[in-house]
């Protein structure tokens, strides 16, 4: 099956990241709709016609979660969430290096939509690279009148600002980003009250995805049918899938939702090299639960996955193919989330921490099948139990992991064991995890 | 007064519950008598976080767990604390918790008033199955010369660092690091220097800050309690003092939102070491020599007797209304003398109208206020738990603040506006604030941007200022704070006429309006009530009129007087022109000094009684508010102290005049019969929590101290002084300020000795660039050929012009200089 | 149903006693004389044991190991160092109210104890002491423990408070213990 390209659509033609280039495919025609054709309740509504749900990994409705902003004279903000730091998500990246003018544009109908004069694009600290590509193209949107105090001559005020993130994961959390934008310590907040509500500075705040807010000008071009003419009912439109891991073809690809998933690791990204088969897959970035190779025929969608006890999440596919340790893998997966919690809460911040710390002695050697128990049980401790997603984020797929790959795990504690207790000097995570490439 | 809320039922752990609306479910549930766990939870710190995860419940309809301590109550709630899985999450978090503290439970401080102890006995697992090595610190860290840090015991509620950012507002602790590694500090770990830092060791829900002072001194069981009210300061905050083998060994603070929200300053927290001091006069002395009780009074009697009504009387802050009212009795009564004062002297006829209960705010009124005018004083220097109330009132986003000082206060940073006057200008400032607020009275409320246009002082920044300052006042919704000190001075009396006729153009004779005065004594109001005014008895009641403080000295210098009698007073080391007072009480004939310590004053004294502690005291005080306080000894008297109201009553009756009191409240209840607005008051109304006078009905009583007539402006004033308005190049005006910890109290703890400031002069940079100093130059201070040495302090928010020094240090006392106001400042 | 005891439910529940024989008769005299003769047998067995009176104090009663006589503190054997830690649980323990604990903090260059903390002063008034041994139950660091003596009279009250070094110090009498199977 091959891509359904919107988003992607000449996305390697040169260059489209200039305003040159992005207008003369059509661009910035949707906010010139939006602006004279359009009121704001019409963009919403259609919007939440469209049925297009958030990318960034919880998947709400972007048109809903607008509604929910309060109406009236008061300072409205729109935060586009670029702090794009999961483990295996890289497609909001290719989308601003290569397509800035397309989220440029996005933030500006969207700040129409939901009445806000400021608009920011949070980007990760790590992208300064393609922080100075979305600066210059904001420059030349500035300049060609598409953002200011008086767009296109309507009167209409949009200014967008392009921040760059510290670096750290916690500030992906939308609480937390506000925080980081704010100039505090990203923490998340405690919710309720919503950012829809009472967010960035004290007022109601949209926070989006780069993809979702990219999805936006297609949606003002074409309607909310064109958009639900792609995906499932419950998943309409197409998503920019990052494949990494054990394929030969890792990459972003765009898909329409709905597609089996063996079409995306197999068909696009070319399977795992010859003679080896998936073990895991995580789905949605490493924050969702693993599914394995019995699941491959799932139908990408958001519905699917969740029913799967997984999560579509931000679209990232990580697969480990049968060379991978899967301890090794929890353990990585572990060690990431102790070392971005933010230490704000306590479930994360212990939980994290403590896993982290059996999961290691795991791989040591230095573990028995009665830690695994206390794993388990440590990470339903934790779900549920936080003030963000970032505990859940390590407890799913770590718990998923000892529940599905029990047999592997016991059978790592015995072959250490029987190697001699604490066979590894060193920490497990000194060495680059086995992948396929390397095999190979 | 907030009016009462309106109530909601709902159902916890199957009990049904009524509960004020709004309430979080946390303190709903104490209702039915259901406690739920919490860490971080603490109303007094602002909005919950939620960090902790303590107080998850279910709740019905909710699929997930729920922060009880963020969840407001609705009508008709179901609500469960104790289900499966509450429970498995309420053990799970204390496991959490668990697994970094130390568990070192014998050694800690906290051991036995631990809330993590009771949490994890009530709902923890019982075990733990964490077997990992746990995070190590270095511990006990010194976060300050007060507090100690062990980071290893720190369960990371957040709760110190959101006392130091948002109550505090000093913002020095921060959380540094991250996840398992965050942990609490300083930047660069600088010590933790600020005036209320004290109160983190009491949020603390574990032993991670402890006390200095309070390390391994005892246990909870070796504690008993004893509530009383803390006189160090005029801000009366209630407190427990934590009492060992009859001595004080700690000092919490026992909430009492109408007067201190909950805090303490430091000063009151750590400043009772003095109260065991090996320093402490124990004993009477005549003549420089240990004598018995009976020896003393006859001796003091008999010298009183002969000076007769040529004595003369001065009563310090700490004294107490019994206290005040007994020595005030003793020299009117006894000896026929009028000459009695205290510290906090007022023109009798001003001090009645600013008594006048419709003009008093209370301390809950800076709440609700729209507008805080601070004027003539810095709350954080004198009454400095109001300093953190208006910071709180201006955070909750409803009080807009307006600072007029002659100095830069701690709160200008949150306020719309400030003016700042030079010193000795007050009465002119608000004399022509008056006339602004007079004419956008007259032009109709809330009127903004007209100008007064008859203002003196010849279009001075006056004008400007009261205008700007004027603009954010809303009538009948504001909330004056003014220093009593304002009242000092030539132009004193003037400028607090100007405060009565703000008062009256603003409208403030009306509820949650008003004015509180800042004393500079702690019970400076008292005092004033019970009869400590020269020319106003007991309730302000005519009395033949006395000396002041001003003619008290220059009655001994001059020999009009023969005695003098200090209670808790020490006019040498307090009171402006200290080097006066030292010559006025060397020649007096008998100077009577009723003392705790040694000091300038008691070395001139003939015969030394030795004082109470206010640890020690009983008897009653009278909060800046109005509120009658209850004092309630907490420790026995050490060596030969005996209580000063029984001295004094035991006077009078030697010199003839029998007072009939032997007792406290006997006292209270002789006070109560004179002073009509206290009438009917018994220490069992008063109780733990106080009583504002002005709240009873006797309080009717009195309606005629406001109708006093008010255009009685007085004659002193300095308005015609020709250096009204401008200042000078050449010449800098010097004005003084009391530090927070520049006094005896400082000096006589061990612990906040280094808190004690060297003398130092503030300059605006532009001065300092024009005499070529720069910060940290030690330069002297002279003025008629008296200097006072001290370090240089540019400050940009100081009016160009005017110089400060502190008052009352131990050396190099700003007092020392005549009461003078145009100084050299020159390197020597 | 029981006919001779219809109220009670169950027949099991009828304990029968033995009654001794009537007077008179070959059983009667038995009872008499027999049974007394028998009851004199263990009398009788320790009239050529000898005198057991033990010559207290010149001799002394030898005690269990778990009696509980005078308390004493321990120090680690190897660092020297007390155990106490000053903790106070033993005195919170206390029914009676007679150990009073003063803590202090150490001195890292010259260590008492080896935590943070140690007792400047521990007293043990051992006049109101009842030897119930809950404040070596509650020692988190065994730091205290009921020892053997049991002389503990003196002519003065003040005498009975125990002072910390007294405690510390090993006890000059020793008392017996009883042995195996004595």
């Amino acid at each position: 099956m091959p891509e359904t390209r919107v988003l992607f659509r000449d996305i390697d033609a040169p260059g489209l990241a200039t305003i040159q280039g992005y207008r003369d495919r059509g661009g910035y025609g949707a906010l010139k709709r939006a602006l004279h054709e359009l009121e704001p309740d019409e963009l919403l509504s259609s919007l939440e016609d469209s049925g297009l749900r958030g990318r960034g990994g919880a998947g709400f409705s972007m048109g809903k979660k607008g509604s929910f902003l309060p109406r009236g004279e008061m300072e409205k903000y729109l935060c586009c969430n670029a702090d794009e730091s999961e483990p295996g998500a890289f497609k909001d990246r290719e989308l601003m290096q290569k397509n800035p003018h397309q989220l440029i544009e996005g933030c500006a109908i969207a700040s129409l939509a939901v009445g806000a004069t400021y608009a920011f694009v949070f980007i990760r600290g790590e992208y300064w690279e393609i922080a100075d590509i979305l600066d210059r193209a904001v420059g030349e949107a500035y300049d060609a009148g598409y953002l200011g105090a008086d767009i296109l001559d309507t009167g209409v005020r949009v200014e967008l600002i392009v921040h760059r993130g510290a670096g750290a994961y916690i500030c992906g959390e939308e609480t937390a980003l506000l925080d980081a934008l704010e100039g505090k310590r990203g923490n998340p907040r405690l919710k309720p009250p919503f950012p829809a509500i009472q967010g960035l500075y004290g007022g109601p705040t949209l926070i989006n995805n780069v993809e979702t807010l990219s999805n936006v000008p297609h949606i003002v071009n074409n309607g909310a049918d064109w958009f639900k003419g792609f995906g499932s009912e419950q998943s309409t439109g197409t998503k920019v899938v990052s494949v990494s891991g054990c394929v030969q073809r890792p990459g972003n690809y765009e898909i329409e939702l709905g597609i089996p998933s063996r079409e995306i690791i197999y068909g696009l990204a070319g399977g795992p090299p010859k003679g080896r088969r998936v073990k895991a897959w995580f789905p949605g970035g490493s924050s969702a639960p693993v599914l394995t190779e019995a699941d491959l025929d799932l139908p990408y969608t958001f519905e699917d996955l969740a029913k799967a006890g997984s999560m579509l999440g931000s679209g990232s596919i990580i697969v480990a193919d049968d060379t991978i340790s899967i301890p090794e893998l929890a353990l990585r997966t572990a060690r990431f989330y102790h070392h971005e919690s933010c230490g704000k809460c306590t479930p994360c911040r212990e939980g994290t921490n403590w896993t982290t710390k059996m999961l290691d002695r795991v791989v040591r050697g230095e573990a028995t099948p009665m830690d695994l128990e206390i794993i388990a049980g440590v990470q339903e401790k934790i779900i549920g139990h936080c003030l963000c997603v970032l505990g859940d984020s390590m407890a799913m797929p770590v718990g998923s992991m000892v529940a599905k790959f029990r047999d592997e795990f016991e059978a790592t504690i015995e072959a250490a064991r029987e190697a001699g207790h604490g066979a590894l000097d060193h920490s497990p995570l000194d060495r680059p995890l086995t992948t396929g490439a390397q095999a190979a | 007064m907030s009016a009462e809320r309106s109530k909601v039922t709902l159902v916890v752990d199957g009990v049904e519950v009524t509960a004020d609306d709004g309430a979080m479910l946390v303190d709903a549930a104490k209702e039915g008598d259901v406690e739920i766990p919490v860490f971080c939870y603490e109303p007094k710190l602002g909005g919950p976080v939620g960090a902790c995860r303590m107080c998850l419940v279910e709740i019905e309809g909710i699929p997930k767990l729920q922060t009880a301590c963020s969840t407001p109550v609705r009508d008709g709630m179901v609500v469960y604390t104790r289900t499966d899985r509450v429970i498995e999450s309420q053990s799970a978090v204390v496991e959490f918790l668990l697994v970094n503290h130390p568990l070192d439970c014998p050694v800690c401080d906290k051991g036995g008033e631990c809330p993590l102890q009771d949490i994890a006995m009530g709902w923890g697992p019982g075990r733990s199955r964490m077997t990992e090595p746990k995070r190590h610190f270095r511990k006990p860290m010194p976060l300050s010369p007060l507090v100690r840090i062990d980071r290893e015991r720190c369960i990371l509620c957040y709760r110190c660092v959101r006392f130091s950012q948002d109550v505090a507002e000093d913002e020095q602790l921060q959380l540094l690091e991250r996840g398992a590694s965050s942990h609490v500090g300083t930047f660069d770990d600088h010590p933790y220097i600020a005036p209320f830092h004290g109160n983190i060791i009491e949020l603390c829900p574990v032993g991670a800050l402890t006390a200095e002072a309070y390390r391994f001194r005892a246990r909870p069981w070796d504690i008993e309690d004893s509530g009383s009210v803390c006189t160090l300061c005029p801000s009366q905050c209630n407190v427990m003092f934590t009492v060992r083998d009859e001595h004080v060994q700690r000092v919490l603070a026992r909430d009492n939102d109408d007067v201190d929200a909950g805090w303490l300053c430091d000063k009151g927290r750590f400043g009772f070491q003095m109260i065991t001091s090996e320093e402490r006069i124990v004993e009477p002395r005549v003549g420089g020599s240990r004598a018995g009780w009976e020896a003393a009074l006859d001796a003091v009697a008999e010298r009183l007797r002969s000076a007769g009504e040529r004595t003369a009387a001065i009563v310090g802050g700490q004294t107490s209304n019994e206290e005040g009212y007994l020595i005030q009795r003793l020299l009117r009564g006894a000896l026929g003398s009028a000459n009695i004062t205290s510290v906090d002297e007022l023109e009798a006829g001003l001090a009645r109208r600013l008594a006048a209960p419709e003009l008093g705010a209370a301390v809950p009124d800076l709440d609700a206020a729209e507008s805080i005018l601070v004027v003539g004083t810095d709350p954080l220097n004198s009454i400095p738990i109001l300093d953190l109330r208006i910071r709180r009132a201006i955070r909750q986003g409803r009080a807009r603040l307006v600072v007029a000082s002659e100095r830069p206060t701690a709160l200008d940073g949150g306020a719309e506006e400030t003016a700042r006057y030079a010193p000795g200008d007050a009465a002119g400032f608000l004399a022509a604030l008056a006339a602004e607020l007079g004419n956008r009275r007259q032009a109709g409320a809330g009127t903004p941007g007209r100008a007064a246009d008859e203002v003196p002082g010849d279009g001075s920044d006056w004008a400007e200022g009261a205008r700007r300052i004027a603009g954010e006042l809303r009538p009948g919704k504001t909330v004056i704070v003014y220093g009593e000190r304002l009242g000092r001075g030539p132009g004193g009396d003037s400028a607090l006429a100007s405060l009565l006729e703000c008062a009256r153009a603003l409208d403030l004779a009306t509820a949650g309006a008003g004015v509180i005065g800042v004393p500079e004594g702690a019970n400076g109001r008292g005092l004033r009530e019970v009869g400590c005014l020269p020319g106003a008895g007991p309730g302000f009641a005519e009395a033949p009129a006395g000396r002041g403080l001003d003619r008290i000295k220059q009655g001994l210098l001059d020999g009009e007087l023969d005695a003098v009698v200090l209670v808790h007073a020490d006019p040498i080391r307090n009171l402006p022109d200290g080097p006066g007072w030292a010559e006025a009480l060397r020649r007096a004939r008998t100077v009577i000094a009723v003392s705790a310590f040694d000091d300038a004053s008691t070395e001139t004294a003939d015969i030394v009684f030795p004082a109470e502690s206010y640890a020690e005291k009983e008897g009653t005080v009278t909060h800046p508010d109005g509120r009658l306080q209850r004092l309630r000894p907490a420790v026995p008297h050490p060596g030969n102290v005996h209580p000063i109201w029984q001295v004094l009553a035991e006077l009078g009756a030697r010199l003839g005049h029998e007072t009939g009191i032997g007792s406290v409240p006997e006292a209270v209840a002789t006070i109560a019969a004179e002073v009509p607005f206290y009438a009917g008051i018994t220490p069992e109304e008063i109780g733990g929590r106080g009583v504002r006078w002005q709240e009873r009905p006797a309080a009717s009583a009195v309606a005629e101290l406001a109708a006093v007539p008010p255009e009685q402006r007085t004659s002193r004033t300095n308005l015609d002084r020709d250096d009204s308005g401008t200042l000078t190049a050449d010449r800098l005006r010097l004005g003084t300020y009391p530090a927070l910890w520049a006094d005896e109290i400082t000096d006589r703890n061990v612990a906040l000795r280094f808190l004690a400031p060297a003398q130092t002069v503030e300059l605006a940079p532009s001065d300092g660039e024009r005499l070529g100093l720069a910060s940290g130059d030690e330069v002297e201070v002279r003025s008629n050929g008296t200097g006072v040495r001290a370090r240089v302090a540019l400050n940009e928010r100081m009016r160009p012009g005017a110089v400060f020094l502190i008052e009352a240090t131990a050396a190099e006392n700003a007092n020392a200089l005549p009461a003078e106001l145009n100084v050299e400042v020159i390197k020597p | 149903m029981n006919e001779e005891f219809p109220y009670l439910k169950d027949a099991e529940e009828v304990v029968t006693v033995q009654r001794g024989p009537e007077p008179g008769g070959a059983k009667g005299a038995y009872r008499a004389f027999g049974e007394t003769l028998r009851g004199l047998r263990t009398t009788m067995a320790r009239l050529i044991e000898g005198p057991m009176t033990i010559q207290y104090p010149e001799e002394k009663t030898p005690v269990y190991p778990r009696f509980r006589g005078r308390h004493k503190l321990h120090r680690f054997e190897d660092t020297g160092l007390e155990k106490c830690v000053g903790c106070s649980l033993c005195a919170a323990a206390c029914p009676a109210d007679c150990i009073r604990v003063v803590a202090a903090e150490n001195d890292p260059d010259d260590r008492v104890s080896p935590g943070e903390r140690y007792a400047a002063v521990y007293e043990i008034n051992l006049a109101r002491c009842i030897f119930c041994g809950y404040c070596e139950v509650a020692c988190p660091f065994d730091a205290i423990t009921m020892g053997h003596e049991y002389e503990l009279a003196d002519y003065n009250r003040g005498d009975l408070i125990f002072t910390k070094e007294m405690l510390l110090a090993e006890p000059v009498e020793r008392t017996p213990l009883r042995r195996e199977g004595e």
